[in-house]
């Protein structure tokens, strides 16, 4: 069964909305394709459609959860991660407990560069106290949601608008901070997290060979020594992500293994240095090297098998 | 309090700018002093400290912070010398206000635009829990020229947002020059009345016109969202910063221009 990553996001935010009356919605102007919508109609007095001014949205946000209250303030990750200052000054300064749901990172589709973030992991891994998940199935998701409705840290969402078969076990348990292995495999790991960890599973699956996944949900914060055990037992690491080779999950393990002093030989894939074009997400997925054809070959190529 | 001990007071909160300014050798004296009056009045009316659940006072002009950590050391409510540690590591009294630092900060402000928002919130978050809290907002007329603040007047003016006041710290001068040679502002008042704002002008600098005007917001007299410009002077008090943008911010207080400073308030 397939269900989209945002889709489940905007379910699961009803669910815990019911019980928890702290969660309040912020949109601008965008709340039926961030799925914000499903919240907006169970809970008028607790939603507030700010117009498309995501500025102000931010402020406001900063404004209620200083006021006690949990914001999840949507939309698309672009114009969203696109606030800066005033994500810096408004909500990471002050240490308040927005969340901030991205959707629409990646390949979207048609809309084309603008709409498609492929930068907003990078800026938002700089701001202070912020952190940072990209769940990988509709499964994740619900748990990331849970999660994150009880804590109160300035939050990062990165929540995929694509649809994403439920491939994780079903006795997965997201844990904050904590990488989780997939596959275990030996010499050879895959590292990857949202929507294109299931072309990397699928790509492993038809290589047929001893490869490691592992699911990097939880970009910040991350267990650092746990990490370091794992890269520990592998040779060869490739990061697959839809989304800048800058700043993004490649860089991630790329720190960890300058600073640890682990000599791997290490592959980031991702989204060179530049804007995305125009087409199908599918297509995109082909032209950007990011489906699951494409993986295959270069996980071949790069674990020589 | 009687009206000579308020004057008093706002001497002394303009000495405390000095003194701190010149411990910390930097700061912004000049929109400090312009807004000695009505930090000094919304404190006094609008802001009790010591309640829980209280009125919010926003600085979003955050560059007024020594006016600000002035005038809570005038009320008692900073530390016995803790003026002196303005602007340095490990002090409450950060160079823009820290809320992670020091409790009576509402919000954190400094990159400017930003706090008429976040008094929207706030709104919103009092509303919701059925709290008929207020929210003082204070912006320099500087900061108006920053787009954000039209967003959330707009969002104020459409949801007619009454329990928000918003003051414009009108001393006609930014960072580098005056507003007129910068971006001149043009029927001001008429565009904040478009966007549904009741607007008046005030001398800023007369406590009683400023005890007036927020008593009236404080008992709900207002109709409207209501919008007070209030008309100061830039480095207000010391003859020789008035109207002188070079004291905008200073990067190192003489002692001899510190002096003739305090000499000039005593």
């Amino acid at each position: 069964m397939t269900l989209s990553i945002r889709e489940a996001f905007g379910k699961e935010l009803v669910k815990i909305g019911k019980k928890n009356k702290k969660i309040v919605a912020v949109s601008c102007d965008l709340k039926d394709a961030c799925k914000l919508s499903f919240f907006f109609n169970k809970f008028p007095k607790r939603s507030f459609e700010i117009g498309i001014a995501e500025a102000n949205a931010v402020g406001i946000a900063a404004g209620l959860s200083m006021s006690g209250f949990r914001p999840f303030l949507a939309s698309f990750a672009s114009f969203i991660t696109g606030k800066n200052v005033e994500i810096r000054t408004s909500i990471s300064y002050n240490k308040c407990g927005v969340v901030i749901v991205g959707t629409h990172g990646g390949l979207i589709g048609p809309d084309g560069a603008t709409q498609s973030s492929v930068q907003d992991v990078a800026v938002m891994r700089s701001l202070p106290y912020f952190e940072i998940f990209q769940p990988s199935t509709p499964n994740e998701t619900k748990q990331i949601i849970n999660y994150t409705a009880k804590n109160k840290k300035p939050t990062y969402l990165r929540i995929a608008r694509n649809e994403v078969i439920e491939f994780l076990p079903k006795n997965y348990k997201f844990k904050a901070g904590t990488p989780s292995i997939i596959y275990k495999g030996k010499n050879n790991l895959v590292i990857s997290s949202g929507p294109i960890l299931a072309n990397c599973f699928a790509a492993v699956k038809k290589i047929k060979k001893n490869i490691g996944i592992l699911n990097l949900s939880s970009l910040k914060p991350l267990d650092e020594k746990h990490m370091v055990r794992i890269l520990k037992k592998y040779k060869n690491i490739i990061t697959v992500e839809d989304h800048s080779i800058i700043g993004g999950l490649g860089s991630i393990i790329a720190e960890i293994c300058a600073k640890n002093k682990l000599n791997k030989n290490l592959k980031i894939h991702g989204i060179k240095d530049d804007f995305v074009d125009s087409d199908t997400p599918s297509s995109l997925e082909k032209f950007y090297k990011l489906d699951i054809k494409s993986l295959e070959k270069i996980f071949k190529k790069f674990f020589k098998i | 309090m009687s009206k000579k001990n308020a004057l008093e007071c706002c001497k002394n909160i303009r000495k405390k700018i000095l003194f701190s300014i010149y411990h910390a050798r930097s700061g912004h004296v000049g929109p400090s002093l312009s807004s000695v009056e009505l930090i000094y009045s919304i404190l006094k009316f609008g802001i009790n400290y010591k309640k829980i659940n209280r009125n919010k006072f926003i600085l979003s002009k955050g560059h007024a912070a020594p006016a600000f950590y002035a005038a809570l050391d005038e009320f008692n409510l900073l530390k016995k010398n803790e003026l002196k540690t303005l602007r340095k590591v490990n002090s409450r009294l950060q160079g823009h206000p820290d809320k992670k630092k020091l409790n009576h900060v509402d919000s954190g402000t400094g990159a400017l635009g930003q706090g008429l928002s976040i008094s929207i919130g706030y709104y919103l978050g009092s509303k919701l829990l059925n709290k008929k809290n207020k929210i003082f907002c204070l912006l320099g007329d500087g900061e108006i020229q920053e787009g954000q603040i039209w967003e959330s007047a707009m969002y104020i003016g459409a949801h007619k947002i009454k329990d928000i006041i918003v003051f414009i710290d009108g001393n006609k001068f930014q960072n580098e020059r005056s507003i007129s040679e910068t971006l001149p502002e043009k029927n001001l008042l008429e565009k904040w009345n478009s966007f549904g704002f009741k607007t008046t002008k005030i001398n800023g600098h007369s406590l009683q016109a400023l005890s007036k005007v927020i008593k009236g917001f404080l008992q709900n007299q207002n109709k409207k969202p209501l919008l007070v410009y209030c008309d100061t002077i830039k480095g207000k008090g010391i003859s020789f910063m008035e109207n002188n943008n070079k004291f905008h911010s200073v990067k190192d207080l003489s002692e001899e221009n510190y002096k003739k400073a305090i000499s000039e308030l005593s």
